[in-house]
């Protein structure tokens, strides 16, 4: 952290942690939406990743793989779900399951 | 840390909090609604203009502390990320978002790279804009064309209205503005880490890059959880076959065989490396083929 103090790359990371969520509840295209839980996964790397290189060891990085690696089931198994809820109405809109509230 | 020796915060509480509910009304404007272009440029440019504030406070803070000079890169990759950010988030166009997405992902990766972690950088853009981006535009292109009965510039109405986009982004504004004023608030307090000699440490060996370093710690400190998210990733494979395939009902009467080909291969000629030619076509076919 020569150059640069902490605290910018960890407000990087808080911003898109915010736009990500605002889009997860603003849009309503499911694509859209997973879309943004993605951009949610980036700040949050970018924000372990900041950490790591603050603490001067490979925890974050390692952590950061895994969030990949979770980003990576979570983006096919919900893409498969999208499919199938398509099947099922034949639009992406997510208001048309609004039954599911209850 | 820089800016441990300041006694006055890097910005104001009330500052960042005024920024952010300005630019939550800029976000508001620009977020896809029954409005016209008009107001969705007036948005963008009063979020363009709260966030190109925020960083003249933050530059000339930290001119002020002279702690040397802030890092041009960062800027860049950071300013193209957000806009990329807010680009996936406002775009009606869902294959726009996309190719935004991915614009963010590469500045992230620029910001990866300036924080020493090449490895994280490269696999960022492989798995994100390579693999997962891919998966998403196919399944947007697979949704737009089962439906391109209407007219390609008439967009669906669920991506060019928004749900709730004022209580959406009053809540997600008030969050960046509280987490941004703990941030510049007690990220100075942070306890420094000296660079620590241990097996840890980003550079074990004098001659050992980042993606060795973390080889090393992956694969000597984390080998179950290795393990482990590569069992899970096959549960996701296998998972997502078993949501997405398609149930085919057996219809009474119809006995279901498997296809196979019509006639095996048979050589051409009797050189042991010509390719085997399928089909009756064949001048040499024989009745009992030896392969």
């Amino acid at each position: 952290m020569s150059q640069l103090a902490l605290e910018h790359y960890l407000a990087v990371g808080a911003i898109m942690f915010c736009i990500g969520l605002i889009g997860f509840m603003t849009r309503r295209n499911l694509i859209i939406m997973f879309l943004c839980t993605e951009l949610m996964f980036q700040g949050v790397g970018i924000n372990l990743i900041a950490f790591g290189k603050f603490h001067n060891n490979l925890s974050g990085q390692a952590f950061t793989i895994f969030v990949l690696v979770i980003a990576a089931v979570e983006a096919s198994l919900a893409l498969g779900l999208v499919v199938l809820l398509f099947r099922q109405k034949n639009t992406l809109d997510a208001d048309a399951w609004k039954e599911l509230k209850g | 840390m820089p800016l441990a020796a300041a006694t006055a915060p890097a910005v104001q509480p009330v500052v960042i909090l005024l920024l952010c509910a300005a630019a939550g009304i800029g976000t508001i404007f620009l977020l896809p609604g029954k409005r016209e272009a008009s107001f969705r440029n007036i948005g963008g440019l009063i979020l363009a203009a709260m966030g190109l504030i925020f960083v003249a406070l933050l530059v000339k803070f930290a001119a002020s502390t002279a702690v040397g000079g802030m890092n041009v890169y960062f800027w860049a990759f950071a300013g193209i990320a957000l806009f990329g950010a807010v680009r996936v988030v406002t775009h009606p166009r869902p294959v726009y978002a996309a190719l935004y997405f991915v614009l963010t992902v590469f500045a992230s990766a620029g910001l990866f790279i300036l924080l020493w972690a090449e490895f994280m950088a490269a696999a960022l853009v492989l798995i994100y804009a390579g693999a997962i981006l891919v998966t998403y535009v196919f399944v947007i292109m697979l949704a737009a064309s089962s439906t391109s009965t209407r007219v390609a510039d008439v967009m669906a109405e669920y991506d060019t209205v928004s749900r709730e986009p004022v209580a959406a982004t009053a809540v997600g504004f008030a969050l960046m503005g509280v987490l941004l004023f703990v941030i510049f608030d007690k990220a100075a307090d942070l306890p420094v880490y000296k660079p620590a000699a241990t097996a840890n440490s980003i550079q074990p060996a004098a001659d050992a890059g980042n993606t060795q370093a973390l080889g090393y710690y992956m694969f000597n400190n984390q080998l179950i959880n290795v393990q482990l998210s590569g069992l899970m990733l096959t549960l996701g494979m296998v998972g997502a076959i078993l949501i997405a395939r398609r149930k085919v009902a057996a219809q009474p009467g119809v006995v279901m065989v498997p296809e196979m080909l019509s006639t095996p291969s048979t050589p051409v000629d009797d050189n042991p490396y010509s390719i085997p030619v399928t089909g009756t076509d064949n001048p040499r076919a024989k009745a009992y083929p030896e392969t």
